[in-house]
């Protein structure tokens, strides 16, 4: 393992504490200890480390409902998290499908065994996954593969296409860091608004650049949708310097290099709702929503197109 | 990362540790987010209720993790963007001082009744955002409360001195430590990546006229501050009226008719709050 690697450890354990600092010299992993869950969090969400060990056996909570609180968020998914478990807790924990561990240690471990599998944890969440690498949703694949799999299982759902309408101008005048600020608060607006629609059939995944896609429930659809638009038209404004969002428009250049004026980001959503298995692949789907979409970009403001043969 | 502060008084520092917040409050939250049919509305009201809480989820919502630091300055728009397990984590992380609870209580109203002015004021000269404006309110004072948590013995010097030559919270402060709250908002600030607008307010409510950027917010969280101790509402440390700076009121071109109007309905809206 190269050097300079931040671990954090949430145990009230002082032996397994001292056990696992001496598995590498300081100056190759630096380990910083909580004894409580609590005051871990904070650390966590502002200066998440390289590689997190939790004691299920905490003070304060469960050492899984940790792992829960942090895993829950996109932002921290990438986080390896190792638990450390009594024997007795291995039988109560059944259910490792759910849980967000990417590996465990059943005390008293060799110091080997967990030098080799904390690397290895380390190691397995460095690789790349299918995820944007920008607002860490799924990609492509795992989109793909998740709608054609609803499509497969004839689940009736609606798969929701979102982009940024004026996106571009906005780049072009501001630069792409602040692009990419519009495009993570974009990100974090679906994936919140959608999340109180929880349920089975919720997804958020991101194509790439201004694209993004979801999943809820066919009756969820509408409110999903008005709900993303309400939060990101009052959030984006902020986002513009004072001046132009005072003016309602900035002033850019358009593709013919040609002053022009574009007003403020608005989003263009088009919803395609499968029924008793009318959808029969994938392509379909996406098909249907880019024309759709074109209907959906005649309104310059933000608003949603809904699939209209699917209700008649 | 900013570096603590280092005041007058030897040995003491102010470092941005764990801040203290209200149980009540944190109380209110944590149930409404349990609940998975409570509104963002409702949430981000109740966690306005608490400058500590406010101040951490902002500082949250602006840090670098997100990727748009320096944005975002309401708790609603905080609450959409870090959904409720964040929250939630917030919470959890946020340490119960009893200090907080028995000596700063009067300065809690006094802020609450900040933040309510400063949105009257801003909403009746049609500020955009005038929610921004309460948030600034809200945590005016928050240096107080940060050193009084972190310095216990200069925040007793401070209440000493106060008493003694019958000056301002802010005079006795700053022949304490150094300097008073609103250069701890500042360091706040920074620390926490706040937007500019909020770092203004928060810095410059005693120096409107000095604020550069967003004089604006500064001179409206003044008057806020004025309203609120010209009312008696809570306590800010010492019992006099905060002076009103010269040309602030032509500044924000409020004029005695608007300003009796603000007033009106501050009284009704205090008149709540007790």
């Amino acid at each position: 393992m190269k050097d300079g690697k931040h671990f954090f450890l949430v145990t009230s354990d002082a032996k397994l504490e001292g056990s696992l600092r001496a598995l590498w010299p300081e100056e190759e992993v630096k380990w910083t200890c909580f004894a409580r869950g609590s005051s871990a969090l904070e650390f966590l969400f502002s200066e998440p480390p390289d590689l997190l060990v939790v004691d299920e056996q905490l003070p304060d909570l469960a050492g899984v409902d940790l792992v829960r609180l942090i895993k829950g968020e996109n932002v921290y998914r990438q986080l390896p998290v190792v638990l450390c478990l009594a024997s007795e807790d291995l039988a109560e924990l059944q259910d490792f499908s759910t849980l967000e561990i990417d590996d465990f240690l059943v005390k008293p471990f060799s110091p080997p065994i967990a030098k080799g599998r904390l690397i290895l944890a380390y190691h397995r969440s460095t690789r790349e996954l299918d995820a944007s690498p920008l607002t860490k949703l799924p990609g492509n694949t795992s989109i793909i593969h998740r709608i054609q799999d609803l499509i497969d299982r004839q689940e009736d759902f609606a798969l929701v296409y979102i982009d940024l309408d004026h996106f571009k101008s906005f780049n072009d005048k501001y630069g792409f860091s602040r692009g990419d600020e519009v495009l993570l608060m974009t990100a974090r607006v679906i994936v919140n608004s959608i999340r109180g629609f929880m349920g089975a059939n919720t997804f958020v995944g991101h194509v790439g650049g201004d694209d993004f896609v979801f999943i809820v429930p066919r009756e969820k659809a509408e409110s999903a949708c008005q709900q993303v638009i309400d939060n990101f038209d009052s959030i984006v404004p902020h986002f513009y310097d004072q001046e132009d969002r005072a003016r309602g428009a900035i002033h850019s250049l358009d593709r013919k290099g040609k002053e022009q004026v574009f007003p403020l980001m608005a989003i263009s959503i088009a919803v395609v709702l499968n029924r008793g298995g009318k959808l029969k692949h994938f392509g379909e789907a996406s098909q249907i929503a880019m024309n759709l979409k074109k209907e959906a970009k005649k309104n310059p403001k933000s608003c949603y197109v809904m699939d209209k043969r699917a209700s008649a | 990362m900013e570096e603590d502060l280092r005041t007058n008084q030897k040995g003491a520092i102010l470092a941005v540790k764990d801040l203290p917040t209200l149980p009540g409050v944190l109380q209110e939250v944590a149930v409404l987010v349990e609940n998975p049919n409570s509104s963002t509305d409702q949430i981000s009201k109740a966690i306005s209720k608490d400058q500590v809480l406010s101040a951490k989820v902002l500082k949250m919502v602006n840090s670098p993790i997100y990727g748009f630091p320096g944005r975002i300055g309401s708790i609603q728009h905080a609450l959409v963007l870090l959904g409720f397990n964040v929250i939630k984590g917030i919470i959890i992380s946020t340490s119960v001082f009893d200090v907080m609870n028995e000596n700063m209580k009067g300065l809690w109203e006094h802020s609450l009744g900040c933040a309510l002015a400063s949105s009257a004021i801003a909403r009746a000269i049609g500020c955009k955002d005038p929610e921004e404006y309460a948030v600034a309110g809200l945590l005016h004072d928050i240096g107080k409360v940060v050193a009084a948590v972190q310095l216990p013995e200069s925040r007793a010097a401070i209440d000493a001195l106060v008493l003694e030559k019958d000056i301002s919270y802010r005079q006795a402060e700053s022949e304490v430590l150094g300097f008073a709250h609103d250069r701890i908002n500042l360091w706040l600030c920074n620390y926490w990546n706040l937007p500019a607008n909020l770092k203004e307010g928060l810095s410059y409510h005693h120096r409107p006229m000095s604020a550069t950027l967003y004089p604006k917010i500064a001179q409206v969280v003044h008057v806020g501050n004025f309203l609120a101790r010209l009312f008696g509402v809570g306590n800010g440390g010492d019992n006099q009226v905060s002076a009103l700076d010269e040309g602030v009121l032509e500044a924000l071109e409020i004029t005695p008719e608007v300003l009796f109007k603000i007033m009106d309905g501050l009284e009704r809206e205090f008149v709540d709050l007790a």
